[in-house]
């Protein structure tokens, strides 16, 4: 635009620069002059604001116009578009569907992994909350809890902590509800609530008063707990329900927030607690069973806070060296609270995030693909509209709505994806994070995956379309699509299909280690004959039963009533069983100890042995399957234990690992520094307990007539069990009908769920790589064919000049091949790096497993070779007379 | 006139549309002078801006109720920008049903009794 023109003139062109392209080709002119005219007249008018007033209904007349202009061009577009979509239905919806799938997986994944391991905690200053954490490294034991003088000392000594708080959770029986009923329940300090900046939606949080040794009992609901079971009733503040044979009064109702570190239905302050408020618990500082939350002071690091944490740590290590033996490795630390809560989850999900993004990558080089390959037959539409006066900026205009409409369906039904497979999701992430709950679609990821499919269809699209179009004359002549351009388009689809190639590889090869692994862990021996075996989780109210006698003659009562049912083989009760979930997603760390052997000193700096224990009765063994080695099983003689030697069996594992090389019946261990003595008197086999993963650890089965811990009864049943649950709960009802019975399950189904995790691992990669599989087959069938279909001239002449058709087809064959297995080679090239990001997910298989590559390869290039056949056939069976006659 | 769906198919129209038609019913012109006389007619109650006008024109360019004139002034006359603008024979008959339907439409209204005949002058 030339500089020197009046400055009222330039503004008027800008402003025509709003209408589109085509108008201004129309009418700028013309425009311009009557504007001018206009200003004239207003100047001669004589006034300023005469002048303004016309600059004002020109700006407001331009403003209207070009929306509607453009909005014209844009519907005229669109039906066009939808038009052209139409006629290329079967282009259509393969694009559509294939960026659906990638977007919606995309979306799915990627609002996951940031709901969970990106955003910040849903809580004010969430960054500032941190985790506590004291360790037994030598012994194994990452986190051992916190006893209440331990966390009166952090609470006092620290000097970076705006506030500390502890929290367990107990599940109690909650009487005057209907039913007895197990409430899980989290028992905090008073300021819990208030240090992750949580007010009640209903009454009060907690007071300090509340917290102090005689207070009244009182309640804090959750949320979900005050819907669900109370119908969301706004007069529950000021009711009494009755636990733990205490009249509790709820004071509020939480509003629906994450809970963390676990989901709980009430919440009451640390005095309500009959464990944690007695002397035992007070005064003992090994009497470790809290966590501790804290929050970080405004304007310090968690780093700062760490160490502050660690110095306390090393502080009571030196003033209490009994409580803190030397040689387990003891220390203190603090990590952020996100951090902690997301770290089971973190693998599989950068695992599954990776190939969701490979699924997209695949998805927009098949997209870019056919769109190259449409518009290579699309030139001469393109070039007789060019030639019929329609200007460069309208077709871009026109093959951009056409991007945009594809990409906007792939997008739509994407989202639609998204929600159907969320649930799903969260149901899985569930398993490995609380903040599974926090899970939504992400506008942001959602954004972003429709911008990368959008630039895919723009980029191959409409630059390769302009770019083939330069030569008009071309395009018009019938048959002679540009050689030149041609060629390169075919070279930028070769390459396009070898990057399909090699992802579809590498998530094929993702599918087949975990498919292998999981076929690994259904094939390992658990060490029980799980058939016909029913599980019962069982909640004695342990405020009747205060001696070991009672719980005793109540466990005894208990199986011989069921013991008495019809259909039951054997029964027992035991404080855990195999595959119990929160056993699984704890590990064997929760449920261990550390004990001493007779007769050995430790060396100085050697960790103490340590070994898993379950509390069973005799029939145990029995009803479980699970074999004698040596010795002898628990017999009715291993009764209390003021009147019988205390008796331990032990696995082979504990044999093998603590008594290699003598025999340990008859030996004694102590589990509290040589109070009481257990002696070994028989092996049995090995259990998987903790997950068919998990090699089993060393594990000590003590009588539950010396340490009774009865939670959950275990029975054998003759015929399938799991119509047996109903019968069951009654004959538990008749001993006690204030016992809660909560999860039934069989055996099997509690093996099944154990792996639910890689089986949906294996699952989610076994689609995404089946859909890769058939998106790369039929892109290298779609490239044969169009290949074919461009050289049918040439192919005609080799043979009319003798070439055979076996060597044309073989010729046609091995160009598929070679891209197959050049995509191959770069796919093993690429897995071989990427080996450490699935290493932790695998079970017995190496990452870089020599079958799964070799039977991966050989599968993609077989597929390659079926999908250039048909080609490759109509290739050699070309007639050179009517191939050479069609020029 | 018998009315057809195509010509129905128009209505009713824009106030700016029916003026510019309403302008060309007396002969062809050029933007300026469609855009003086629809001011003067109206005693500049209905004030089109430039926008506005090329809007419509294109509106009824495309739709065929207007089309281009081939006839050009002598040049001294003329900037050489300008283009004239002719009614369609459909342009007419649109601008014709568009005056009957708000004939019929100010019948309606007295018949209502909404307002009476004005006298004539």
């Amino acid at each position: 635009m030339p500089q020197n023109l009046p400055f009222s003139q330039r503004l008027f062109r800008t402003l025509v620069r709003l209408l589109p392209f085509d108008f201004r080709t129309n009418y700028e002119g013309e425009m311009e002059a009557v504007f001018h005219a206009q200003r004239r007249e207003a100047e001669q008018r004589g006034g300023f604001f005469d002048a303004l007033r016309l600059w004002k209904e020109t700006v407001t007349g331009i403003f209207t116009t070009a929306p509607r202009e453009h909005w014209q061009i844009l519907r005229s577009d669109c039906s066009y578009a939808f038009r052209m979509m139409h006629r290329n239905l079967g282009f259509t919806l393969i694009a559509v569907l294939t960026l659906a799938l990638g977007i919606g997986a995309n979306t799915a994944i990627f609002s996951v992994v940031h709901s969970v391991v990106f955003r910040e905690l849903p809580y004010p200053d969430g960054h500032q909350l941190i985790y506590l954490r004291q360790q037994e490294k030598n012994i194994g034991q990452q986190d051992i809890g916190f006893s209440v003088p331990e966390i009166m000392d952090y609470r006092a000594q620290n000097r970076t902590l705006a506030g500390l708080v502890e929290y367990h959770n107990m599940s109690f029986t909650l009487f005057g509800h209907g039913d007895p009923e197990r409430v899980q329940t989290g028992v905090v300090s008073s300021n819990f609530f208030d240090l992750f900046g949580v007010s009640p939606l209903l009454g009060r949080a907690f007071l300090p008063d509340d917290e102090k040794p005689d207070a009244p009992p009182v309640f804090v609901l959750s949320y979900e707990y005050w819907k669900n079971n109370f119908g969301s009733d706004p007069n529950i503040v000021g009711k009494t329900f009755e636990m733990n044979d205490k009249v509790h009064t709820v004071v509020g109702v939480l509003p629906p927030v994450p809970q963390y570190p676990d989901e709980n239905d009430v919440y009451m302050p640390t005095s309500a607690c009959p464990f944690r408020s007695n002397k035992m618990h007070i005064e003992g500082r090994d009497m470790r069973m809290m966590e501790v939350f804290a929050r970080v002071k405004p304007g310090l690091t968690v780093q700062q806070a760490s160490a502050d944490i660690s110095a306390i740590g090393a502080g009571l290590q030196a003033a209490y060296p009994k409580f803190y033996p030397e040689n387990v490795g003891f220390s203190a630390a603090a990590t952020p609270l996100r951090h902690e809560l997301t770290k089971d989850a973190r693998p599989t999900l950068f695992v599954l995030l990776a190939c969701a993004a490979f699924v997209l990558l695949i998805a927009c080089a098949n997209v870019a693909n056919l769109t190259l390959s449409r518009m290579a037959r699309r030139e001469r539409e393109l070039a007789v509209r060019t030639a019929l006066g329609a200007g460069r900026s309208r077709l871009l205009r026109q093959l951009l709505t056409e991007s945009f409409l594809i990409a906007g369906a792939g997008g739509a039904l994407g989202l639609l994806l998204t929600y159907g497979t969320l649930e799903l999701l969260t149901d899985f992430v569930a398993r490995l994070t609380p903040r599974a709950r926090e899970i939504h679609i992400d506008s942001t990821v959602l954004l972003f995956t429709l911008l990368a499919a959008l630039a895919t269809t723009l980029v191959f699209g409409t630059l390769s379309a302009l770019f083939s179009r330069a030569n008009v004359a071309n395009g018009l002549k019938e048959g002679s699509a540009g050689a030149g351009t041609g060629r390169q388009q075919n070279r930028l689809r070769s390459v396009l299909i070898v990057c399909q190639v090699a992802f579809s590889f590498l998530l094929l090869i993702g599918a087949g280690l975990m498919l292998r692994s999981l076929y690994n862990l259904q094939q390992v021996n658990a060490g029980i004959a799980a058939q016909r075996v029913l599980v019962l989780r069982t909640n004695f109210n342990w405020t009747k039963y205060t001696e070991d006698a009672q719980t005793e003659a109540a466990v005894q009562k208990l199986l011989d009533r069921v013991q008495s049912e019809p259909g039951v083989l054997s029964a027992a009760i035991s404080s855990r069983y195999p595959f119990e979930p929160e056993m699984i997603s704890a590990g064997p760390a929760a449920a261990s100890f550390s004990f001493q052997i007779e007769g050995r000193t430790l060396a100085p700096g050697q960790a103490p042995p340590v070994s898993t224990y379950t509390s069973v009765s005799t029939d145990y063994f029995k009803t479980l399957g699970i074999p004698l080695k040596a010795g002898r099983l628990i017999a009715d003689t291993d009764s209390d234990k003021l009147k019988a030697p205390l008796a331990v069996l032990i696995n082979e594992t504990a044999k093998k690992l603590l008594w290699p090389n003598e025999d340990p019946l008859g030996k004694r261990v102590s589990p509290d520094g040589g109070q009481h003595w257990a002696t070994v008197v028989g092996i049995v086999g090995d259990v998987r307990e903790f997950g068919l993963d998990h090699a089993p650890s060393p594990e000590f089965y003590v009588p539950q007539m010396q340490a009774p811990q009865p939670a959950a009864l275990v029975v054998r049943t003759a015929a399938e069990p799991a119509g047996m649950g109903k019968a069951l709960t009654r004959a538990i009802h008749d001993v006690d009908p204030q016992t809660a019975v909560n999860r039934i399950l069989t055996l099997e189904q509690a093996r099944y769920r154990s792996l639910s995790s890689p089986r949906v691992i294996a699952s989610l990669l076994g689609v995404f790589a089946g859909l890769a599989l058939v998106i790369a087959t039929a892109g290298i069938g779609g490239i044969m064919a169009l290949m074919v279909s461009q050289r049918v001239r040439e192919i005609g002449i080799r043979i009319a000049l003798g070439a055979r058709p076996v060597r044309i087809l073989q010729m046609i064959l091995g160009q598929g091949f070679a891209m197959a297995a050049l995509g191959v080679a770069l796919g093993i090239a690429g897995a071989v790096a990427l080996t450490g990001l699935v290493k932790s997910l695998l079970f017995e298989v190496a990452p870089n497993d020599v079958w799964t590559f070799s039977a991966v390869g050989f599968m993609l290039l077989a597929a390659a070779a079926l999908a250039s056949y048909l080609p490759a056939r109509r290739a050699a069976s070309i007639d050179p007379n009517v191939a050479l006659r069609a020029e | 006139m018998p009315k057809n769906n195509e010509t129905e198919s128009f209505l009713p129209l824009t106030p700016a549309m029916f003026h510019i038609l309403l302008a060309l019913a007396d002969g062809e012109k050029h933007g300026y002078a469609i855009l003086k006389e629809v001011a003067r007619r109206t005693d500049d109650k209905v004030k089109l801006s430039v926008g506005t006008l090329y809007g419509n024109l294109a509106r009824l360019e495309a739709d065929g109720l207007i089309a281009e004139s081939s006839r050009r002034p002598e040049i001294v006359l003329d900037d050489e920008r300008r283009r004239y603008y002719l009614l369609t024979a459909l342009g007419r008959e649109v601008a014709v049903a568009e005056a009957q339907r708000m004939e019929e439409a100010l019948a309606q209204a007295r018949a209502k009794k909404l307002f009476r005949k004005p006298k004539l002058a």
